[in-house]
């Protein structure tokens, strides 16, 4: 019995681990590739998870916040990079189509998403414009019966996987005492004219994963494009996609963390040194237990975001609390984890070090570290006394 | 066609059982439960008797204590269309003939087209009630298989022998037994797993069924874990081709595998 956890979920979360172990196999030849297998991607749409944040009338399974973030920990304790494109796809794309989505946008893209073509993509970051995400370029004018898109997004996670791209774009002239008004959300096929998307960056981690530049020169796209209400999606789409995206990132910093731990702590009690498992020195256990309870004080942080998320209650600070602890949590924990392999944990035959170079991005994307105690410092320092 | 798939709940095949103080049975405190691991590929031949035949239904049933509901959700959500479970005072310590009756009297009320068992349950291994169930039935059995098609006015049957496999054909009803199959039984789809939330799963009390739970039986006398192993032996002193000469001595001599 965990708080927060309801059976379903718990059964949710087993499936998906199941699947998970199975994949293992196929991760090395990935991560050296750049690439994740495509048919891959069709398996996640069969065994559900694609759809698992639709709503059921909309074809998905309808399942909780909280199964969401104990899934996206699951894949991201085996394989970080396809959680990272699995939280993209199916948790703040499909979050925004299906939270603001016409009945007929929802039944044109929430399909996209669930059945395994590919992985959709957000665009917000641009090369002046990252935490300052107001701050963005982009523009979107009428052009007869539709849009024109002119900008350039960048580190576009799934881009070259999209069937579309969800892109912020302001649509009149920028406001500096008014910065957020004007942003615009677009539902972009990635075939239409004037989409280009660059060659993958090569990263630090989360290799497998791909993160691209996408410019937008004239892209022509119809009035049925617009998710949400014009000029309004700074607030709608931006900030409330990222108190959802928040909770996987900390789900995901929480996979990532358990799985170097998972193999810490087996390679501690079977790596003899001094006569003895090293797993009997006490540094090695006092970091053990140490990363052990940060861990699940992060999952206490994550659940609680998720489930005031499914409960309807406000969950902004919380979703920020849980992001921050979480992705610090990971960064620490697979530091350990890597020391605890001593040289071992250096060599990618061993597969830990992937761990703590996936987890490097984790404190950077959906908002840094910075910007989560900012949110968190503007929430507490608003609160009546 | 209309399948019915008889499992059993058991002890995970992870789990450490530790026997109870009265030697009769496990310790149940701790135990996670799942389906016996042939009755999952009976589970998964009927299913994929449905993938490939729109219109089959496939049932599952257990004869077994309120938690065997779990087993009963899980088949569910690997995508059975419905579930009945069996259960009532003592159930526990029913005995495999007993099982097979009161099986046989719901087989009598849902009139399946084939009932698939597992060849063995993985707890006690006796590899019984679905023989018995047939004899109870009066329906022919085939043991050991692997695969089934519908062909005209029947069904074909591949049975696993030594080396290869034959073909049978039941021209009515039947019991299979299900042995280990190439294909793996397929995980709960999460879809699966909600709709299964939804899926009422009946129960019957076993009393009323009307069958005869008497009878011929076996009783457990005790049980007792396997003897602990002896601590290994290690050679390490020596020179090497004496130890190696020495090896082959123990081997041979003391171990008798050479
Ligand atoms: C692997 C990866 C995938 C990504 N995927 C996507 C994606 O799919 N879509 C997308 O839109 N973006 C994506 N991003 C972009 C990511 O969200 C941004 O990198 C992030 O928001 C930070 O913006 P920046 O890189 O411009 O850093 P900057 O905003 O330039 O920040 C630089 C430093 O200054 C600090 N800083 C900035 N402002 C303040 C402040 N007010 N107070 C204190 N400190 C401050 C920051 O914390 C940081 O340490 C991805 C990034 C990565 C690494």
């Amino acid at each position: 019995m965990t708080p927060f956890v309801s059976g379903t979920d718990r059964e949710l979360a087993e499936a998906v681990r199941g699947f998970a172990r199975g994949i293992l196999g196929r991760i090395p030849a990935a991560e050296e590739s750049g690439e994740f297998p495509r048919d891959l991607i069709g398996e996640l749409a069969s065994l559900g998870v694609l759809g698992l944040t639709v709503p059921e009338a909309d074809g998905g399974v309808g399942a909780s916040a909280v199964a969401f973030a104990l899934v996206l920990e699951e894949l991201a304790a085996v394989w970080p990079s396809l959680a990272v494109g699995v939280a993209v796809n199916s948790g703040i794309v499909a979050g925004t189509v299906a939270r603001l989505g016409t009945p007929g946008q929802r039944a044109r893209l929430l399909p996209q998403l669930m059945d395994g073509r590919g992985l959709a993509g957000f665009c917000l970051t641009e090369p002046s414009s990252g935490s300052d995400a107001a701050s963005l370029r982009s523009t979107a004018r009428r052009d007869g019966e539709g849009w024109v898109i002119d900008g350039q997004k960048l580190f576009v996670t799934n881009a070259r996987y999209a069937p579309f791209l969800i892109v912020l774009a302001r649509v009149g002239a920028a406001d500096l005492q008014r910065p957020h008004a004007g942003i615009t959300a677009f539902a972009v096929p990635t075939d239409v004219a004037g989409v280009t998307i660059g060659p993958p960056e090569k990263k630090s981690g989360l290799l497998a994963s791909e993160t691209s530049t996408v410019t937008f020169e004239s892209a022509h796209v119809g009035v049925e494009s617009v998710i949400g209400e014009i000029g309004r999606a700074f607030g709608q789409v931006a900030l409330a996609g990222l108190d959802a995206g928040r909770i996987g990132i900390a789900a995901q910093s929480v996979g990532i963390a358990r799985g170097a731990l998972d193999r810490a702590r087996a390679y501690a009690q079977e790596r003899r040194q001094f006569g003895q498992a090293i797993a009997s020195f006490q540094a090695v256990r006092l970091s053990l237990a140490e990363a052990r309870t940060h861990l699940e004080a992060a999952r206490m942080l994550m659940l609680r975001a998720a489930w005031r998320k499914d409960a309807g209650l406000p969950y902004t600070r919380e979703a920020a609390q849980a992001k921050l602890y979480a992705s610090e949590m990971a960064n620490r924990v697979t530091y350990a984890a890597v020391q605890t392999f001593g040289g071992y944990g250096y060599m990618r035959e061993y597969g830990v070090e992937r761990y703590a170079r996936d987890a490097r991005a984790t404190s950077i994307y959906e908002g840094t570290s910075e910007v989560q105690r900012l949110v968190i410092a503007r929430a507490l320092l608003s609160e009546a006394a | 066609m209309k399948l019915l798939v008889c499992v059993k709940q058991v002890p995970d095949s992870t789990v450490r059982v530790k026997v109870a103080g009265d030697q009769k049975a496990i310790v149940p405190e701790g135990v996670t439960w799942a389906i016996s691991p042939y009755d999952e590929y009976a589970i998964e031949l009927a299913l994929e008797h449905k993938d490939a035949n729109p219109g089959t239904t496939v049932g599952v049933i257990t004869v077994g204590p309120p938690r065997a509901r779990d087993a009963l959700r899980q088949a569910l959500a690997m995508g059975c269309d419905d579930a009945t479970l069996v259960t009532g005072a003592d159930v526990e310590t029913l005995g495999g003939l007993a099982t097979a009756r009161a099986l046989a009297k719901v087989v009598d009320e849902v009139t399946p087209d084939l009932v698939l068992c597992g060849k063995q349950a993985s707890d006690d291994d006796q590899g019984f009630v679905g023989q018995a169930l047939a004899e109870t039935l009066g329906w022919p059995h085939v043991a050991i298989v692997t695969k089934f098609v519908a062909s005209d006015g029947g069904t074909e049957i591949w049975k696993e022998v030594e080396g290869g496999h034959e073909v049978w054909k039941a021209s009515g009803p039947a019991v299979l037994t299900v042995q280990k199959s190439q294909k793996d039984p397929r995980y709960p789809s999460l879809p699966g797993i909600m709709k299964a939330k939804k899926k009422e799963i009946p129960e019957k009390d076993l009393a009323s069924l009307g069958a005869d739970l008497g009878g011929p039986s076996v009783e457990i006398r005790a049980m007792e874990p396997p003897p602990a192993r002896k601590a290994g032996r290690v050679m390490k002193d020596g020179d090497p081709k004496a130890l190696a000469a020495e090896l082959a001595k123990l081997l041979r001599d003391e171990a008798r595998v050479l």
